[in-house]
């Protein structure tokens, strides 16, 4: 029981910020619902038709809708659909922070030194993630019941409980997959390795839904069986046996990561490579990577851009296959001719391709930007930072450095996806505007820079706090951008957002403006950086 | 004649709530080995990181060398090696690495001196920090302070994690540098190091400098613990004992009585006058012990508010 409340506090902000955000997004999504849905029945078969078209575009990450004329529908596909990915990454860094994490942190050992068992050290952070878990998913489901009683409507609440069920499921299945993978791997791999499995297993599943060839493996998905549900949609259903085959996967998952741990050394993987031999050495690298400003920070950190840039450019490839895949059928539907007419500016393709890869790649930007910087305050909070500057080197210099490292990531994934999606343009005869593209893809820079040096910024004043915030901040601007339509938000409040800012550079070209915009908050936030990293106390 | 290698005026860093660093006075000259002596919490790293300008200070001022630690924290830095009081993550870096780069940052390493540190210490340089004992990173921590053979050295507690085999090495080494004309600033909160080492002690409690002493200043406070052993029968004459000037913590057992004599031994030994003493045993206390006393005595009067 100990053990239990301890993992609980241990996980505690994490259940409070996913509940935080999923209670958030269900009661937007569901009061969005009713002010863009209409009130007639007449209404809202337009609006379902109008979504049904929108959700084709989609389709990779988040299964089609069920009845989106319908606010259960509706809140399936657009927050339900959307918590898959969430609480799957919720799972993994949770697990993997509990197993590895804590190993480094020393943790683990004080809790089995204390004179627990390793398989009910186990059980105890599996109950108390799947306690986690069921709170956040319950917080979905009440900001829905909330949402539709804000409308004047019911729902029922038994429906929005087996929503719940399954997207804690989910979470907790893939809770116990990490912490078998992480049986098996380095502390410093676990996160690696599980996303890198989870990634597969997430496209098999999305990617079935386009690629026929793909239907006979997504049995191995554990997002193939949480999609077997959608409880919320008129007609829907919890499919029991889908989730307690989720639940038996996470049983079995945690059971065989039990057995693992048993038989494996604290702080070492069950399976360690045998090391050879050799003579100790007492000199000094003498690479000239080490030498050269930035370069050292670049090659430091060679493997994980090398992640980054190959997974992007895949990625983008895939988005191009994807969009030949969606488009073309759609194109053939004589009814859908006014709704290109209306939306689709010139080239349908690259309308296509430039607002769901650029809108996904935005993301994945905005990502990469944030885990630089939790990198900075990693290296503030762990003392890195002190011995740098025990150096003859001013703060200005290491925030500069910093941002110019960030830029020069950002330029090689971006340029590297540009490339890919390029490519694989021409090898399927999608007609692509280089120049355009080339400018796209290289505005994907300002924006991550945006990101980087708001995060510089908050990790100059209060680093603790400032991968919480930033993300915060890069949600916020996300759902600005998409319910700032809905809500009827000023204009300018849905400037603020810097997705907004990076308009739509594939049809429309550079918004020279937002490009403006964002060089101006660059600029104003290298300063402001520079200024507060030169006044505050390191190490304190 | 010679700046001062570090002076500070008044120096304060305030935490609120009592704690901090107050008005702290120092002065270390040139080629002084100083050793700045305290229990955990009492203020050392926060002076170490006013001088590293890590932090900036409240009130006062400090200087290395004649340069203010916050505005020309830069150019201090030049003439510094610092051991911080605990190494920071490297992740995967090899030691070869971790050298390489935070040499680079100072302009770059003499190769021949680094290898000369590492074999000194048996630091195998081609291992990941990761896997690297506490120990170890804290032989690499040494590496990296004395790499570039600065003229003053700024030691946050630098034997922890040490065995004593290093920790001798790590003496020898030290004697080299002030040998070659380097200043070496020294936290501890062990004696028996700046017993060694130091030329003088600062001790510091609750944020406030205690006292500056050199060793011969410390010894002079020197006190003795007294066993003594009388006859079988004889009535102990307790209560004289107990009045004599300078004696205190007396304990009576048996035919035996055991106290402490500051100062002369003249009051103890009128105080034994008539009484058949077989046996007096004296012993002079460890360093550590007149800390502990030292600290006892100016605790009340002079540490308690900031």
């Amino acid at each position: 029981m100990a053990a239990y409340l301890l993992a609980l506090r241990l996980g505690r902000w994490g259940i409070a910020g996913f509940g935080a955000v999923a209670f958030l997004v269900t009661l937007l999504q569901s009061v969005g619902f009713y002010q863009i849905a209409g009130r007639t029945q007449a209404e809202r078969q337009a609006f379902g038709r109008s979504i049904s078209v929108l959700a084709a575009q989609f389709s990779v990450i988040i299964p089609l809708p069920t009845r989106p004329d319908t606010v259960g529908g509706y809140v399936q596909w657009r927050a339900f659909g959307f918590f898959a990915i969430v609480f799957a990454i919720w799972g993994l860094a949770a697990a993997s922070g509990a197993m590895r994490g804590d190993e480094e942190r020393g943790i683990v050992q004080a809790l089995l030194a204390s004179g627990l068992s390793r398989p009910r050290m186990i059980a105890a952070r599996v109950a108390a993630f799947a306690t986690a878990a069921i709170v956040a998913a319950l917080a979905a489901s009440t900001g829905l019941l909330v949402g539709v009683a804000s409308g004047g409507e019911t729902f029922s609440a038994v429906t929005a409980l087996e929503a719940a069920a399954a997207l804690a499921a989910l979470g907790v299945c893939c809770y116990s997959l990490t912490l078998l993978v992480a049986q098996f791997t380095s502390a410093r791999n676990t996160t690696a390795f599980a996303g890198m499995l989870f990634l597969a297993l997430f496209l098999i599943n999305s990617l079935s839904r386009t690629f026929d060839e793909l239907l006979r493996w997504r049995w191995l998905s554990p997002f193939h069986y949480y999609d077997q549900s959608s409880p919320l949609a008129p007609g829907g259903t919890l499919d029991v046996r889908a989730t307690l085959l989720l639940l038996g996967i996470a049983v079995a998952a945690a059971s065989l990561a039990a057995f693992a741990f048993r038989y494996r050394d604290v702080g070492s993987p069950l399976i360690a490579l045998p090391t050879t031999a050799r003579r100790p050495s007492y000199e000094m690298s003498r690479s000239p990577v080490w030498r050269v400003p930035v370069v050292r920070d670049l090659y430091e950190r060679r493997f994980s851009l090398l992640v980054w840039t190959v997974g992007l450019s895949a990625l983008g490839a895939v988005f191009v296959l994807l969009t030949k895949a969606i488009v073309k059928p759609l194109l053939a539907i004589p009814e859908l001719a006014p709704y290109f007419a209306i939306f689709v500016n010139g080239n349908i393709y690259a309308s296509f391709l430039g607002f769901i890869w650029f809108g996904f790649a935005q993301l994945l930007m905005a990502g990469f930007a944030i885990t630089q910087v939790a990198r900075w305050t990693a290296e503030d909070s762990d003392g890195r930072l002190e011995l740098v500057l025990s150096s003859p080197l001013s703060r200005p210099r290491v925030v500069v450095e910093r941002l110019i490292v960030l830029t020069f990531g950002a330029l090689v994934i971006a340029a590297a996806s540009g490339v890919g999606v390029g490519l694989e343009a021409h090898s399927q005869s999608v007609d692509l505007n280089n120049r355009r593209l080339a400018e796209a893809s290289l505005m994907l820079v300002p924006f991550t820079l945006v990101f980087g040096t708001v995060g510089a910024l908050l990790a100059s004043r209060i680093p603790r706090a400032t991968v919480g915030i930033l993300g915060a901040f890069a949600f916020a601007s996300y759902l600005t951008v998409q319910l700032g339509p809905i809500f009827k938000l000023p204009a300018w409040a849905q400037d603020l957002s810097a997705f907004k800012l990076f308009g739509q550079p594939l049809t429309s070209g550079v918004d020279q403006t937002g490009l403006a915009i964002m060089l101006v908050i660059v600029l104003v936030g290298v300063v402001a950086s520079a200024v507060v990293m030169e006044r505050r106390d390191i190490g304190a | 004649m010679d700046v001062a290698a570090i002076r500070t005026s008044k120096l304060s860093k305030n935490y609120g709530l009592g704690r901090g660093l107050f008005d702290l006075d120092l002065h270390v000259e040139q080629q002084e080995v100083f050793g700045f002596l305290g229990p955990n919490g009492a203020g050392k790293s926060t002076t170490i990181r006013c001088l590293m300008g890590l932090i900036r200070p409240t009130a006062g001022a400090a200087q290395i060398f004649g340069l203010d630690c916050v505005h020309d924290y830069v150019a201090v830095k030049r003439k510094v090696g610092y051991i911080p009081g605990e190494m920071p993550q490297f992740g995967s870096l090899r030691g070869s690495e971790v050298v390489a780069y935070l040499g680079a940052l100072r302009g770059g390493a003499d190769l021949k001196r680094v290898r000369t540190l590492a074999e000194r210490f048996n630091l195998d340089l081609s291992r990941r920090y990761r896997e690297y004992s506490s120990g170890n990173k804290q032989k690499l921590a040494i590496v990296l302070a004395f790499m570039h053979q600065p003229r003053l050295l700024i030691l946050d507690e630098p034997t922890s994690g040490l065995d004593p085999l290093n920790q001798q090495e790590f003496f020898a080494l030290l004697s080299e540098a002030r040998e070659g004309g380097s200043t070496v600033f020294l936290s501890s909160h062990i004696l028996s190091e700046v017993e060694r080492m130091c030329d003088r002690v600062g001790i510091i409690r609750a944020g406030r400098l205690v006292t500056i002493a050199d060793l011969d200043e410390l010894h002079a406070i020197r006190f003795h613990h007294v066993e003594l052993e009388f006859a079988p029968g004889t009535e102990l004459p307790v209560k004289a004992i107990r009045s004599a000037a300078g004696v205190e913590d007396v304990v009576a057992a048996d035919d035996t009585v055991s106290c402490i004599v500051k100062g002369s031994f003249e009051p103890l030994l009128d105080a034994l006058r008539g009484s058949t003493v077989t046996n007096l045993v004296s012993h002079e206390p460890s360093l550590e012990e007149i800390f502990l006393e030292y600290y006892r005595e100016a605790a009340p009067a002079k540490a308690m508010t900031p």
